[in-house]
């Protein structure tokens, strides 16, 4: 039976030795709901590109509702201003790689919340491709 | 086509007659750029001396990390090593690149030592992902699930994730640390090959400062992934790599861009 409606919370610390342990817990969660191996890879790098720019102090939570075919995430809050801006800025010009323009590129949508202390929280949604 | 392995009809029409001769050419590259801020100077250095950057690679590869990674990490030395030239030295690039490369090399690993632990068996089961990934993707059309990988490869999800996870894990940490000046070098190593087998990617795109200190095969990459916003199999395909290559290169790529952006 695949999984509807589940949700897995996970507080992970923001030090660059953790990302490797994010990933595989990604993973782990996105294979329960049958995502291709790119599919994975492209959420992987969502979490892990806004992981890079919310520094290396404290901690991060990250919440996964697992869908049927599809997978939302809540990374935040987060207290790094220029994410907010990276992600609030209309779009790159031609040639320009910025964090909106990589998470346009890997996720089916994304938005930014703001949490009651100010800081953000950013939701990415990853789709199944071949549902 | 393989962007990386170049074309080497045009590459024996620029290789210099003699070692004294590149060196002059480097010297009046060295100038260009440094003088004068002329990046197709940089660009070019870059190029002549990543055969250099493969020879040194070479000696690091079997350690668990592919060559072609080790070769990327090679090429951020070689690239700093450019930057940090003083014109006024009586040595050649090459030599002075030299220890920045095996630096660079030896820092990524030193670094990296947890990766290269782990157990053979999940080393060995990464090893064999590519081409299970490339057959079922031919198979399917489309990418696999990694319930498909793991039942192709008879193993188990899980042991999947976490292969897929060895030799793909990466440090942005370690690329932000010092100059190479500490690293101990094995005598051999502070001799510059400086073999002229040139490289170049055909089609660049104008890009912001930062990307311009990936390599071209990088750079396009990235151009393929984010802008022309093709699929990582397609990429694969395209550049001749696997598609589980492409994405360690997307990733490093990504990181290296953000810590030229914080210096």
């Amino acid at each position: 039976m695949k999984p509807g409606g589940e949700r897995i919370d996970l507080e992970a610390p923001l030090s660059g030795d953790f990302h490797a342990v994010v990933r595989l817990i990604i993973g782990g969660i996105a294979e329960r709901v049958d995502f291709a191996f790119e599919e994975i890879d492209d959420l992987q790098l969502a979490v892990e590109r806004l992981l890079a720019e919310a520094g290396t102090v404290g901690s991060v939570h990250l919440s996964f509702e697992v869908g049927e075919n599809s997978i939302r995430t809540r990374v935040g809050p987060l207290s790094e201003d220029k994410v907010a801006r990276a992600l609030r800025d209309g779009e790159a010009a031609p040639g320009e790689l910025t964090l909106r323009r990589i998470l346009q590129t890997v996720v089916d949508s994304f938005g930014v919340d703001e949490s009651e202390d100010g800081r953000i929280v950013v939701r990415l949604e990853k789709l199944k491709g071949f549902a | 086509m393989n962007l990386h392995r170049g074309n080497s009809a045009s590459a024996d029409a620029r290789r210099p007659s003699s070692p004294e001769r590149a060196r002059e050419e480097d010297r009046e590259l060295l100038r260009r750029y440094h003088e004068s801020g002329d990046t197709t100077a940089r660009e070019e250095l870059i190029e002549r001396h990543l055969p250099l950057v493969r020879s040194l690679a070479r000696r690091y590869a079997g350690r668990g990390e592919a060559l072609e990674d080790i070769e990327q990490v090679g090429a951020i030395g070689l690239i700093k090593a450019i930057d940090r030239f003083e014109l006024d030295r009586e040595v050649s690039l090459a030599t002075y690149a030299t220890p920045n490369v095996v630096g660079e090399i030896k820092r990524h690993f030193r670094d990296k030592g947890w990766a290269i632990r782990v157990p053979r068996a999940l080393q060995e089961l990464n090893a064999s992902m590519s081409g299970a990934i490339e057959r079922l993707t031919g198979r399917l059309g489309r990418s696999p699930s990694i319930a498909e990988i793991a039942d192709e490869l008879k193993t188990t999800p899980e042991e999947v994730l976490e292969a897929m996870e060895v030799g793909s894990a990466y440090s942005t940490v370690s690329l932000s640390t010092g100059p190479s000046g500490d690293d101990e070098l094995d005598p051999l190593e502070t001799i510059g090959d400086e073999d002229a087998e040139f490289e170049r990617s055909e089609d660049r795109a104008a890009l912001e400062p930062a990307l311009e200190r990936l390599a071209p095969r990088e750079r396009e990459i990235l151009r393929m992934r984010f802008e022309e916003g093709l699929p990582q199999t397609q990429i694969a395909h395209r550049v001749g790599l696997s598609q589980m290559h492409v994405s360690r290169l997307i990733r490093k790529s990504l990181a290296l861009m953000r810590e030229e952006l914080l210096r």
